[in-house]
């Protein structure tokens, strides 16, 4: 029993670390001087300790900039997402319609879609608009990688709920809206978050859109920002304390959701 | 006064969900399917060419090495994902001391941004001084470091399908953990206890009730896998001599590299059979239509 108790904490200590190293090795680079460091020297420890380089984050008004476009393009695609996915999930439960499931799955297989398909006639049309050189290019872009996936999800937690408390609703009196607001939404907080989850994974994750949409350096999200830098790397410790500043601590804090993200995700699907 | 009721009907609410579908996802896959049949380049809509985009696709040694890339860098990928995704949601299903922080520091990796720790991992592996290599060396148990990602045996693909397993195990555990949370107590309970026994009730109890959870993590994990062009483009650009090429990378590079539209979207293409067989698979095992 004990031994078998050892051997689980093991496994999870070696998983851990397995999962942590990047991000500790970004830590260390992200504390060290020098342009050539990722060259030479231990990669483990900072021999050479500096905080410069966040100090001179906090100093850059361009830093500042980032951090407003990617919480202004992260919150919007949140926003815009649930909007669309709650409505639609919605309306695929409530009117029962005969093609409500065909409907849902449909949008499911439309979020599995290979990315390859999509975005070079996403790119092309982008420019064609002339948005190319805006945050409005990915606020409008992200939400369509969401929406399929949310509206399936919340189809399925929606479908999950007892079927009684909405024809009560119903036979009481309320309208679709109010039903929808004071009866289905208060119930459904775990799947809203995972929705809201996954809006950010979807935003937090994309290298290519972030990358080719945007052109100009004001309008440029911080996964852009770092992507950019990493392509041809010349001084380290600034772009890796970035990470650590700018993505690392909202990525830790939605990984503590993790719990709600999986029973949100989860529920009528698994169960 | 009354306020005018809005006629709410379903189509009104479908609307924006819709919308959004049409834009960014039917457009651009009708899109495709014309530069498919063409010899568009970038700028230009070009004109039809039939299917010989295809018939040239099938000639290309080139094509045929990413094609069994991909399909190695995604099996291997998912069965160590399904492997090591179910021993940690076992492991996290118990109750102990700092759970919350572990299961949020496993899960992290699937939420961090891709780029960012796919660069960390390229400067691990890099064969002048990597972190591995120095590791390796300091420690005695390498004289020279070890090529992982541009030598031409199994090693650049090892590298490619270790990163996507960091990055996309976590989907597994929490799709896992959620199935195993739905079991019934008692099942669990019987199921766990110790004993010479135990092995085959996990293989002949909690391993069928878990199969919807498998399935959802299997398919959003192979067509991740598929469509995955960050961790590739980042770690090995598909060499050495494509020798770690895949089809989604493939159409990127052929589509940004040499603008070719038609043979790019032709690449891309080929991968709808798996597309297919993924969603066929998700509507018989989890929809259950």
């Amino acid at each position: 029993m004990i031994a078998r108790r050892i051997g689980w904490a093991l496994f999870l200590g070696m998983m851990v670390a397995f999962a942590m190293l990047p991000l500790y090795w970004m830590l260390v680079v992200s504390l060290k001087t020098g342009k050539s460091q990722l060259v030479s020297g231990n990669p483990w420890w900072p021999e050479n300790f500096t905080v410069d380089h966040y100090r001179g984050l906090l100093t850059d008004p361009s830093f500042g900039r980032l951090i407003l476009n990617t919480a202004v393009v992260t919150g919007m695609t949140i926003v815009i997402s649930l909007v669309a996915s709650i409505l639609a999930g919605f309306a695929l439960v409530y009117y029962r319609l005969k093609r409500s499931r065909g409907i849902a799955f449909g949008l499911f297989a439309s979020y599995l879609l290979p990315p390859g398909l999509l975005f070079l006639p996403i790119a092309l049309m982008l420019t064609h608009l002339r948005l190319t050189d805006s945050v409005l290019a990915m606020i409008i872009t992200y939400p369509s990688l969401v929406i399929p996936f949310g509206t399936w999800v919340l189809w399925m937690f929606f479908n999950r709920l007892p079927t009684d408390v909405l024809d009560l609703a119903r036979a009481e009196g309320a309208r679709p809206m109010q039903i929808l607001r004071y009866v289905l939404l208060p119930l459904s907080v775990p799947a809203l978050a995972a929705v809201a989850l996954f809006a950010v994974a979807v935003v937090f994750n994309d290298y290519l859109y972030a990358f080719t949409l945007v052109n100009d350096p004001n309008s440029r999200t911080l996964m852009a920002d770092v992507g950019s830098n990493l392509v041809d790397i010349d001084d380290p410790g600034p772009t890796f304390a970035e990470i650590m500043l700018g993505m690392a601590p909202m990525a830790l804090l939605c990984a503590f959701f993790a719990d709600t993200f999986s029973r949100g995700l989860a529920t009528g699907v698994v169960e | 006064m009354r306020v005018a009721r809005v006629p709410w009907s379903p189509l009104l609410l479908l609307s924006p969900a819709l919308l959004f579908v049409v834009v960014f996802i039917a457009f651009p896959v009708g899109t495709e399917l014309w530069f498919s049949v063409s010899n568009a380049q970038v700028g230009e809509l070009g004109s039809f060419v039939g299917a010989s985009n295809f018939t040239y696709l099938v000639q290309q040694g080139t094509y045929h090495d990413a094609l069994i890339n991909t399909t190695v860098y995604t099996a291997v990928s998912i069965g160590a994902k399904a492997v090591l995704g179910m021993a940690l949601a076992l492991a996290l299903a118990r109750s102990f001391t700092g759970r919350r922080l572990v299961y949020a520091l496993i899960f992290l990796p699937f939420i961090f941004p891709t780029v960012t720790g796919t660069m960390a991992w390229y400067y691990f592996f890099s064969n002048v001084h990597g972190a591995i290599n120095w590791t390796l060396m300091t420690w005695g148990l390498s004289r020279d470091g070890i090529d992982w990602l541009g030598s031409f045996g199994p090693l650049p693909m090892a590298s490619l399908i270790t990163v996507n397993v960091w990055h996309g195990v976590g989907l597994f555990v929490i799709l896992l953990l959620a199935g195993l949370r739905s079991i019934p107590r008692d099942v669990l309970d019987t199921a766990l206890v110790d004993g010479a026994r135990e092995w085959q009730r996990f293989v002949h109890v909690i391993l069928p009730l878990l199969r919807p959870a498998f399935a959802l993590a299997a398919v959003l994990s192979i067509m991740g896998t598929f469509g995955d062009f960050a961790i590739v483009h980042v770690l090995t650009n598909g060499g050495p001599a494509n020798h770690t090429q895949t089809v989604t990378h493939m159409a990127f590079l052929v589509a940004l590299r040499d603008g070719d539209l038609g043979v790019s979207s032709a690449i891309a293409f080929s991968l709808i059979p798996v597309y297919l067989v993924a969603v066929a698979y998700m509507l018989r095992t989890v929809v259950r239509v």
